[in-house]
């Protein structure tokens, strides 16, 4: 053999009842590399991650470890071979101490009794290799989400794995905290242990992979070395058609001033936040996590009692008490956690989407009209390109980037929507769902609504807005214009108060 | 802002005439059906006449059948409604003996479950922190406690205007008052729960609280209702208690809660909140009356009789889920 392949996997297909999850798909993991695997959302990829870890069987193909074929009937077996999983939202026993999990499963025992004085010394060797700060004795829900992944990594090794399987595991975690786990996967790298990463964020594997397989429509599609290729050939490859522009920004004639906030303030979260959106106008608000952008605007919106704050729509002040004051006067959020706030995910699609109008399409706002009901969400689905059969279908079964174009729908519906705040409506989407979320932002722009795009993602900001708000430690330390904005003037308001260590009091 | 793709999304409802009756609906109409035959065999006294007359006894707590469908769909419980029954039956009796009319004294009865009720709400939708199932375990205590105060060292009171508690007990031809009552009261509140924008609502609580919020419903507000109207509800059932007991005693209502709650998942509306509706339970409610009023005929024993629903509980919620494997082996 020509290259020192740890794992290698030829002709995978694995078929759920009327589903091909994969479709004779190949993989190559060499020896102490960073494999990047990516994909749309559905393309197979956790699939693929599952058969590797014996969580499922494929129907056909043959795996091989070290050069030998090999069958996994269950995890135990695959884990036995050393290779181990580390999932996007941690699997951890929230009550239990990290010692605990860590060895959950495969507890140090002598004579039938757990040796607890051995696990712990052996827990805190393993944090020390990855230079985590908290103690083992610690209960694990006490951790943030990275310390978290700390430990199921920590798991990971001490199972002696050779292969680390990380399934989207920046997702859940803030800029710095990304950052630290870069650090500790590069440090596993360097022992030598082989790392197989999925992400949908190109920095991720830029920073890290040296190779990147991609996956579409559950088939295998090309393996790139990460040195030789562009953003635009990786795209063309997820998406199957080029992107010429990730961001269609029209050019929009902005009108007046609809909307503006006045010194809201509340205790410890934000203060004094002023901010103002004109027709037409996309206005980005970014700032690291926790600076307050989220909260700022569930109280702008109701959904929290903020201490002190004016909201003017068209220069006259409104009241905003409840959610459905907000709404009333135009002011349409898209929450930030679509599955918890935005939707109900056990409902269909249709009453979703009618369930903020619900009083509008009834006759003598009282008794529901199927007919009016079924009629109009079926119209704003559509004209949002959902992805979906029937309008019966269930919130739960669509993927990450049609949910979030069901919440817009739900926002669409409400005619009287004049300015929409979408609160990180790209999180967890898939590239191709990305771009389609933002050409609906555009078209909305040029219909004359006003848009508050508030995201963490540098790129869609600086691609989407017409001008920026950074929000650093619950104050809104500038405000850049489309022409003068750039990454590092941001980046440095963003940091701005917490270097002179001034906080919200 | 026409879809790009042109991709159309189908509006049209499933479902036909088969599914119909394969819905718990229809197994529990055709259940309510074979148990009408039981009677029919088990008892030679079992026919519509005796239902009828001897139904008022059994139906005083289907009253609440329908506020507990409520607070099911919106994911809460109530466990103090048996509390509320005896309270407000104590009140009602103590404050006509005391000379009030018969009139006012039914005001009492009903504004007591009322208030209970109430109070249930403010602190369930005030400290929304607190499970419901603690703070009705709460109330259910103090309620209780507050009626055997009330009815002092004797532990139960009778009552003495015996003629005036009969305008309850008239009938409408040959059906109760009660039994009358009933069926609006389904009927009103069946429709309310499926047919209308509130009943929409209920269920957006029940299936997701946050995202119902940022959809702009009230949450609070719905839920504050809900426990009132229940309260009241058990002001009716301390009523018509009153009405065929003639009195109040401090284990009256004892149970009540239970056997509602019961009734409701019986008629498959989910504890967890979000799922079922008041027909299925109503169904079983019926079923449950004439399963005890031809066990009574031919003398069963309560307890027995207690035993045997308590069964039929737990067959009734397995069915659905070995329903569901059935139908995923099948595809």
């Amino acid at each position: 053999m020509a290259e020192d392949l740890i794992l290698e996997l030829r002709g995978i297909t694995k078929i759920f009842p009327g589903v091909k999850a994969l479709d004779n798909v190949k993989f190559q993991l060499r020896r102490g590399e960073i494999h990047a695997l990516m994909g749309e959302n559905g393309a197979g990829k956790s699939t693929f991650i599952k058969v590797i870890t014996g969580v499922h069987q494929a129907e056909e193909g043959q795996m091989f470890l070290n050069g030998r074929e090999v069958h996994f009937k269950g995890t135990q077996e695959a884990q036995q071979a050393g290779i181990a999983a580390v999932y996007q939202i941690p699997t951890s026993y929230m009550e239990l101490t990290v010692t605990e999990n860590i060895f959950i499963g495969h507890e140090i025992i002598k004579n039938g009794i757990i040796q607890w004085r051995e696990m712990n010394r052996k827990a805190e060797e393993l944090l020390a290799r990855l230079h985590a700060n908290f103690k083992v004795t610690e209960e694990v829900g006490a951790l943030t989400i990275a310390q978290q992944q700390m430990v199921e990594i920590a798991k990971a090794l001490s199972t002696d794995a050779k292969i680390i399987i990380l399934d989207e595991p920046t997702a859940a975690l803030t800029a710095n905290e990304s950052e630290e786990l870069y650090r500790i996967v590069d440090e596993l790298h360097e022992q030598g242990v082989s790392v197989i990463f999925i992400s949908h964020r190109m920095e991720d594997m830029y920073r890290l992979a040296q190779r990147v397989t991609v996956f579409r429509d559950s088939r295998y599609i090309d393996t790139f070395d990460v040195d030789a290729i562009t953003d635009k050939d990786l795209i063309k490859a997820m998406v199957g058609r080029e992107i010429t522009d990730m961001y269609p920004k029209p050019k929009v004639q902005i009108g007046q001033e609809i909307f503006r906030i006045e010194n809201f303030s509340r205790l410890g979260y934000f203060k004094n936040v002023s901010l103002n959106v004109r027709a037409g106008e996309i206005v980005g608000l970014t700032g690291l996590v926790g600076a307050g952008r989220t909260e700022t605007f569930q109280c702008v919106c109701g959904i929290e009692k903020p201490d002190s704050g004016r909201v003017y729509m068209n220069g006259r002040e409104v009241t905003v008490k409840k959610p459905g004051d907000a709404m009333e006067a135009g002011i349409i959020l898209l929450p930030e956690d679509r599955r918890r706030q935005g939707l109900i995910m056990s409902w269909s699609l249709c009453d979703n989407v009618t369930l903020p109008i619900i009083d509008k399409l009834s006759d003598s706002k009282k008794f529901i009209n199927n007919k009016k009901e079924y009629e109009l969400s079926k119209k704003y689905l559509e004209d949002v390109d959902t992805k979906a059969v029937s309008i019966f279908d269930k919130a739960s079964t669509l993927s990450g980037g049609n949910q979030q174009k069901v919440v817009v729908a739900k926002a669409l519906a409400q005619d009287h929507m004049k300015v929409v705040i979408m609160d990180e409506p790209t999180k967890g989407v898939d590239v191709g769902a990305k771009s389609e979320i933002y050409a609906i932002m555009g078209e909305l722009a040029e219909q004359g609504f006003g848009i508050i795009l508030i995201s963490s993602e540098m790129p869609e900001i600086l691609g989407m807005s017409d001008r920026i708000y950074v929000m650093c430690q619950g104050r809104v330390t500038g405000c850049l214009d489309r022409d003068e904005v750039t990454q590092e003037k941001i980046l440095e308001l963003a940091m701005e108060q917490s270097q002179s260590g001034r906080e919200v009091s | 802002m026409a879809g790009k793709s042109g991709r159309t999304i189908s509006a049209t409802p499933k479902g036909g005439m088969k599914e119909k009756i394969l819905s718990l609906e229809g197994a529990l109409i055709i259940a309510f059906i074979a148990i009408n035959i039981l009677g029919r065999v088990l008892s030679p006294n079992y026919n519509l006449t005796n239902v009828m007359r001897e139904s008022p006894r059994y139906l005083a707590e289907i009253f609440m059948l329908f506020g507990m469908g409520f607070i099911l769909v919106l994911g809460d419980i109530d466990i103090s409604v048996g509390a509320i029954v005896c309270l407000s039956a104590t009140m009602g009796c103590l404050s006509s003996n005391a000379g009030l009319p018969m009139g006012l004294a039914i005001l009492v009865t009903l504004l007591t479950g009322l208030c209970c009720g109430m109070i249930n709400g403010f602190i369930a939708t005030r400290f929304t922190e607190l499970p419901t199932m603690i703070v009705t375990l709460g109330t259910q205590i103090i309620f209780r406690g507050i009626a055997e105060v009330s009815l002092g060292s004797g532990g139960s009171a009778s009552l003495k205007d015996y003629e005036g508690i009969g305008i309850l007990r008239v009938k409408l031809g040959p059906i109760p008052l009660a039994f009358f009552l009933i069926i609006i009261c389904a009927v009103v509140f069946i429709i309310l729960l499926s047919r209308t924008t509130f009943g929409r609502r209920l269920y957006a609580i029940g299936s997701s609280k946050t995202a119902a919020k940022y959809a702009g419903v009230e949450v609070e507000k719905l839920r504050f209702i809900c426990f009132s109207l229940i309260g009241f509800l058990a002001g009716v059932c301390g009523l018509f208690i009153l009405a065929s007991t003639y009195g109040a005693n401090t284990t009256t209502g004892q149970g009540f809660e239970m056997e509602v709650i019961a009734m409701c998942v019986f008629g498959g509306i989910a504890t967890t909140g979000g799922k079922g509706n008041l027909v299925g339970a109503f169904i079983s409610a019926l079923i449950i009356v004439c399963l005890r009023i031809a066990l009574g005929q031919i003398n069963m024993n309560t307890q027995l009789i207690l035993v045997i629903i308590g069964i039929m509980l737990i067959v009734s919620v397995l069915v659905p889920s070995f329903r569901q494997k059935y139908l995923a082996l099948k595809k």
